[in-house]
């Protein structure tokens, strides 16, 4: 179990070095930089920009040397937990990202929760009682949620939740809180503002869930062991979650590291409209004004939630089910 | 008694002899004096009291300057207030703080709202008869935000040591600080004066002073100077730069110090109000300045507001924040198409939406690029014949009703009636929906042969597909080139839309591979001859139909291309006529200028005066129903001074 976790560990080292070289590459993809979209808005105000003054500038922000020394700049920057410079922002990454990596973490965190709390007695219930009126009822339900357009859908909750509970529009917490430090009235406030980003998110997530679910569940619920369970006297509810719901949770915890990046980039979109101080908003910011250092933060930022949430499912996965073999193909 | 404004217009602004550029009334200043003689102790404002009464802050009136500017509440239509309260508004991006300096609009000389300049920061500016020659003089006794007093030495500071540094400023001091090629001469003529004077005369001081973005020539100096290398130790200096990871001390300076865009809560400042939150945040509070240097007439110390807050919110969110009445007053974001949802809930919200005109000259209009490196695109964009016609194949009157209820107008890209150069015929030229004339113009130019689809084709034989970009921020944009489109067919030409990101768009406009764009018209619907008429003459690179002229005028013809129309050479004489003459020159060669362009579409106008909306809470009193809400002049809601706006509560 030990060798298998620090290879899996050692694996992770390889994979976020490629990622990091290839979202830095990305960001520089598109044409211009940071200083050419400052320059044009110089150039906007009328000032005359000559050679001299780009060149200062670029030896100003580093953006004259070459690409592979700016990446290893960066990247020397990232082992040491320095994540570089907004240009944008003229702060440190560190501190510009403050609070919002935090809510993020919230925002995620609680709709993965609400994704699980949601679909799994869903997927239990539909499984049981397949065809029944509740198993469609509910499965449709799922299906509007991930046919909903996600931005529609958090406009509509925005505004009755306005209308029926006076909450104010979009934000994770009442205006007067922003940039006060934490009470109890400001965790109640967002605890406010939290439910109807995680819906909005989440619905889009569950469906999958509960159709993965009752159908494993399903395949599980036919076999002999279960029948034989039954002809045994075993109550339903006992056989159930003794068995066949243990192997049908396999693809469940599976999903773990898909569901977690799928969340976070998903998040990005609904936190844009719905202007929430989390990550993702900023992210498109950075990346429409080149603030690479900014942007590329942030996006190993995802790639570690995925690379970890790999790990974690896999570590769960070797827990749960023992027919896993550790060496993978060594032992044959 | 009545103090002397010399319209920013008028004839005889550099004519009149030592012409007192409106010595702000000393005899409306020695009225307030009596007022506040009258009534000796000034009410302390409620927001300072607990601080005055420890101490920690001296009472109004030592806080004001000697002479304080006194707002003429009689003239600006405007009531006594109370002191107290917050102002709640939303912007779109963190970025956009720096509206706080745009809205409070403290100036050197500031546009009143009959657009006259006057002195509001400077007690009062002489200018001699040449033109050339500018007297800046400083109140006694104003004061930084911090209590330092606000001298000739701040001014200096600004001249001398930031952007005649070579590492502050490596290409030198801006462009209005020169005529031609020689920089200002800069004297300090005493503690309170101070003398910007050029062999030449130079029309752009002034204007540039008032500037919606002014230029802030002057810096707390005894602030800045502690990350100065002039004035600091480099060792300790070098420390600080360390610390904080940066280059050099010129980025430290620059970062320190940014009176626009308001980073640093610890510079001092003129302004009405201080921020008083850092970045990141998404929402920022600017708190009243003890030192403000405006009274009203009975001599109270503006402003009444105590507090502004910029709540920042995604763009699309708050056309129903605003309705869910979440804002006191708002303007920024919202369109004509917010406007019947925030009618109606403008009995719920206690608030009233007032539709005000707008500055632009246009809403919106078509580009062609007349450097673009097509040869045969070129050859055609030239034609003039050519533009008249797609003009003339533009149903405007269909735009105004579909998109804007009717509301708008349709116009060219030119000044508005509001300005004193305003003519019909700028507005009306060539914007009649006629097809029939336009494709005789077009078969007149010789593009006669069609295709299969009754498409044009150009004399090279490629269909005439005329490939439209914008910068992918305004869908407005995109709904009008729908309606552009259809009409176009019916002239043989097919319209495509290209949408792409501001930078993008602008690199392909100015390196040629643009043929058409859209995009906002003229800022300067209001100009008057004192405006530079740089949206209208190719001075600019980032003028949509000309960025290679703009260009090679910007680079002095180091870059870019030298105008060969006969039009846009004229255009450019004309320019020099107007940077050189006096007033009255200037009104001929503006004339000259609106003219040419008026009769050569270099731009093609599409709809102008669409109205804005502007939210106000009912109990917001001073804040005008009707305006003009225009960037330049203007600077929004500036000119109607927000400093003035109190709470009837």
């Amino acid at each position: 179990m030990l060798t298998f976790l620090a290879r899996r560990l050692f694996v992770m080292m390889p994979t976020l070095f490629f990622i990091s070289v290839l979202v830095f590459i990305i960001i520089q993809l598109p044409p211009g930089d940071f200083l050419s979209t400052y320059l044009n808005e110089l150039q906007a105000q009328g000032e005359a920009v000559d050679p001299a003054k780009i060149a200062f500038l670029k030896q100003q922000y580093g953006l004259d040397q070459p690409i592979w020394l700016q990446y290893f700049d960066w990247a020397w920057g990232l082992l040491h937990g320095d994540l570089g410079f907004s240009f944008e922002y003229n702060l440190p990454v560190t501190e510009v990202v403050g609070d919002r990596l935090w809510l993020s973490v919230v925002l995620n965190f609680s709709t993965v929760l609400f994704i699980y709390i949601v679909s799994f007695p869903i997927g239990i219930y539909s499984a049981t009682r397949q065809y029944s009126w509740g198993d469609y009822g509910f499965t449709l339900l799922g299906f509007l949620g991930l046919a909903m357009p996600n931005f529609l859908f958090a406009l509509i909750l925005l505004y009755y939740a306005n209308v029926v509970f006076g909450t104010s529009i979009g934000g994770l917490m009442d205006p007067e809180f922003i940039n006060q430090g934490w009470s109890f009235a400001k965790v109640m406030s967002v605890a406010e503002h939290l439910w109807a980003p995680v819906l909005v998110i989440g619905t889009s997530g569950t469906a999958s869930m509960i159709r993965r679910l009752r159908a494993n569940l399903l395949d599980e619920l036919g076999k002999q062991y279960v029948v034989t369970a039954h002809a045994k006297g075993l109550s339903p509810a006992r056989v159930l979650f003794k068995y066949p719901l243990r192997m049908a949770l396999n693809p469940f915890i599976a999903d773990i590291g898909n569901i977690l990046p799928q969340v976070v980039s998903g998040s990005v979109l609904v936190s844009v409209v719905m202007s929430l101080p989390t990550t993702g908003p900023m992210l498109l910011a950075a990346l429409q004004s080149q603030d690479m250092y900014l942007a590329g933060s942030f996006l190993m930022f995802l790639a570690l939630l995925t690379v970890v949430g790999m790990f974690v499912s896999d570590l769960l996965l070797a827990w749960l089910d023992p027919r896993i073999r550790l060496q993978g193909g060594v032992s044959q | 008694m009545n103090p002397i404004n010399v319209p920013a217009f008028s004839a005889g602004w550099f004519n009149r002899s030592r012409n007192k550029l409106a010595r702000t009334g000393l005899g409306a200043m020695m009225l307030a004096g009596i007022i506040s003689l009258g009534s000796p102790a000034q009410a302390e404002i409620p927001y300072f009291k607990d601080a005055v009464s420890k101490g920690e802050l001296p009472p109004m009136a030592e806080r004001l300057p000697e002479h304080p500017k006194v707002i003429d509440f009689t003239a600006e239509n405007k009531e006594i207030g109370k002191y107290g309260g917050d102002l709640v508004t939303i912007m779109g991006r963190s970025r956009d703080i720096r509206m706080a300096v745009v809205y409070a609009y403290a100036r050197l000389i500031g546009y009143d709202e009959d657009l006259n300049l006057k002195p509001d920061i400077l007690e009062s500016l002489d200018v001699n008869d040449a033109g050339n020659e500018f007297t800046l003089h400083i109140r006694k006794g104003h004061k930084w935000s911090d209590g330092e007093p606000f001298t000739a030495e701040d001014f200096r500071y600004f001249w001398e040591d930031i952007v005649n540094n070579d590492e502050l400023f490596p290409v030198g001091p801006p462009r209005f600080l020169f005529v031609g090629d020689e920089p200002a001469t800069f004297e300090v003529l005493d503690e309170y004066t101070v003398r910007y004077s050029w062999s030449q005369p130079n029309p752009f001081f002034l204007t540039e002073l008032a500037a919606t973005r002014p230029p802030f020539i002057y810096r707390p100096a005894h602030y800045l100077k502690q990350f100065h290398e002039n004035y600091r130790d480099a060792a300790e200096l070098d420390a600080i730069v360390k610390e904080r990871g940066l280059r050099s001390w010129a980025v430290l300076h620059t970062d320190k110090d940014r009176p626009y865009r308001l980073e640093n809560i610890e510079r001092p400042s003129l302004e009405p109000w201080l921020i008083r939150t850092e970045e990141p945040s998404d929402r920022f509070i600017f708190e009243r300045n003890p030192y403000y240097h405006r009274v009203d007439p009975d001599g109270n110390q503006l402003p009444y507001i105590d507090r502004m807050i910029f709540n920042i919110s995604n763009a699309k969110l708050v056309p129903a924040k605003v309705g869910a009445g979440e804002v006191d007053l708002q303007s920024r974001i919202l369109s004509l198409q917010d406007y019947t949802f925030l009618k109606q809930s403008e009995p719920q919200q206690n608030f009233k939406v007032n539709l005000w005109d707008v500055g632009y000259g246009a809403y919106a209009a078509l580009y062609p690029n007349l450097t673009c490196s097509d040869p045969v695109w070129r050859k055609l964009l030239r034609d003039v014949r050519f533009r008249r016609a797609l003009s003339l194949a533009i149903n405007r009157t269909e735009i105004n009703r579909v998109m804007f209820f009717g509301l708008a107008t349709p116009t060219n890209n030119t000044v508005l009636p509001k300005s004193p150069l305003f003519k019909p015929e700028y507005r009306e030229s060539y914007i009649k929906f006629d097809v029939k004339k336009a494709n005789a113009l077009l078969d007149e130019v010789g593009l006669t042969k069609r295709n299969d689809d009754g498409i044009r084709l150009m004399p090279d034989g490629r269909p005439l597909e005329v490939i439209v970009e914008t910068m992918g921020e305004n869908p407005e944009h995109d709904d009008m080139l729908e309606l552009i489109g259809d009409s176009w067919k019916q002239i043989g030409v097919k319209l495509f839309v290209k949408g792409l990101q501001r930078e993008v768009l602008r690199n392909r406009a100015y390196s040629g591979e643009t043929v058409m764009s859209i995009f906002n018209g003229v800022d300067s619907g209001l100009a008057t001859p004192a405006t530079v008429p740089a949206e209208f003459v190719p001075i600019q690179q980032d003028s949509l139909q000309w960025p290679k002229w703009g260009q090679y005028f910007q680079t002095n013809g180091e870059a870019g291309e030298a105008p060969d129309l006969p039009a846009a050479k004229e255009l450019m004489e004309l320019y020099g006529k107007w940077v050189k003459g006096n007033d009255a020159a200037r009104k001929e060669a503006w004339q000259g200028i609106l003219d040419i362009n008026a009769e050569n579409m270099f731009s093609i106008g599409l709809i102008g005066n669409v109205p804005q909306p502007v939210v106000v809470r009912n109990d917001l009193r001073n804040v005008p129903e009707k305006g003009i809400h225009s960037w330049e002049p203007g600077a929004f809601f500036g000119i109607y001074r927000p400093d003035t706006f109190w709470w009837d509560r």
